[in-house]
């Protein structure tokens, strides 16, 4: 190693960063996993409201398809009535 | 594989250390014992204490939060190693401060030649500061980290002939520069 290269190696030793540096990355490790129930929270109430939709709208065809039965199933007996006073 | 035969117990025994390897992992000495090696990577590659403190809490945080997949504190070091080459590298390409230059139209420092070695410490770092990214990342690991150029290949993701151009150019640099000012004439 010649007299640059040996230069060049104490120049770039290895430096400390400053002190309390293992603190600091600590304090943002703790700070850190509040967002994840935060998040996960949020989540799952939109997944809830969803849910919440899908159910809903589910029921109103429910309804939907109940009152038309129910109005067909009307409709058969008015038709049936008239089909046996024109006989 | 027959239960309690040897194949198993060989099995068993291959668990075992690998879980008190991973075990014998703690978080705290690790963030002791490879600090500086973290730190000065980012500092001597980004020239901004700032910068390179905050980076190193990132490389520490993302080491933590892959604990599980490493192996041995020597998978740690190499793991924190490659990931502070990656971070610095990203952060100097982030900050667009400085454009890329070519070796030869790297400046010299406004600075007078050194008469003492500490100045001529901090000559050497404000040349390499001004490198282009990749010989100053190859520079970096070839004097503060002691690698050879297959590591640093390895560790930067670029051919060994590139490693090897960057480094000897850098150094023919430096010493051109410093040679032409008087300094390094012993």
């Amino acid at each position: 190693m010649d007299w640059l290269e040996e230069e060049l190696t104490q120049a770039l030793a290895r430096k400390e960063p400053g002190p309390g540096f293992e603190s600091r990355v600590r304090a943002r490790l703790a700070r850190r996993p509040q967002w994840l129930p935060i998040a996960a929270a949020l989540l799952m109430l939109v997944g809830a409201s969803e849910a919440w939709q899908q159910y809903r709208g589910y029921q109103a065809k429910e309804q939907v398809m109940a009152a038309m039965r129910i109005a067909g199933g009307k409709l058969n007996r008015v038709q049936a009535k008239i089909s046996g006073g024109a006989q | 594989m027959v239960p309690g035969g040897p194949g198993q117990i060989a099995s068993n025994a291959t668990v075992i250390s690998l879980t008190a390897a991973r075990q014998a992992l703690d978080f705290d000495e690790l963030m002791r014992e490879h600090r500086a090696m973290v730190f000065s990577v980012l500092w001597h590659f980004l020239h901004d204490r700032d910068l390179a403190e905050e980076l190193a809490q990132d490389v520490f945080l993302s080491l933590h939060k892959n604990m599980g997949a490493i192996d041995s504190p020597a998978h740690a070091g190499h793991w924190l190693r490659k990931v502070a080459v990656q971070r610095a590298i990203d952060a100097g390409r982030r900050r667009l401060r400085r454009p890329q230059v070519s070796l030869e139209e790297v400046r010299e420092p406004f600075v007078r030649p050194p008469s003492a070695d500490p100045m001529l410490g901090d000559m050497l770092r404000r040349l390499i500061a001004t490198l282009p990214e990749g010989p100053r990342m190859a520079m970096v690991l070839r004097y503060q980290e002691d690698l050879d150029p297959a590591e640093i290949a390895e560790t930067m993701g670029i051919p060994l002939g590139t490693v090897k151009s960057h480094i000897a150019r850098s150094v023919a640099m430096l010493r051109e520069k410093l040679e032409r000012r008087g300094v390094g004439e012993r």
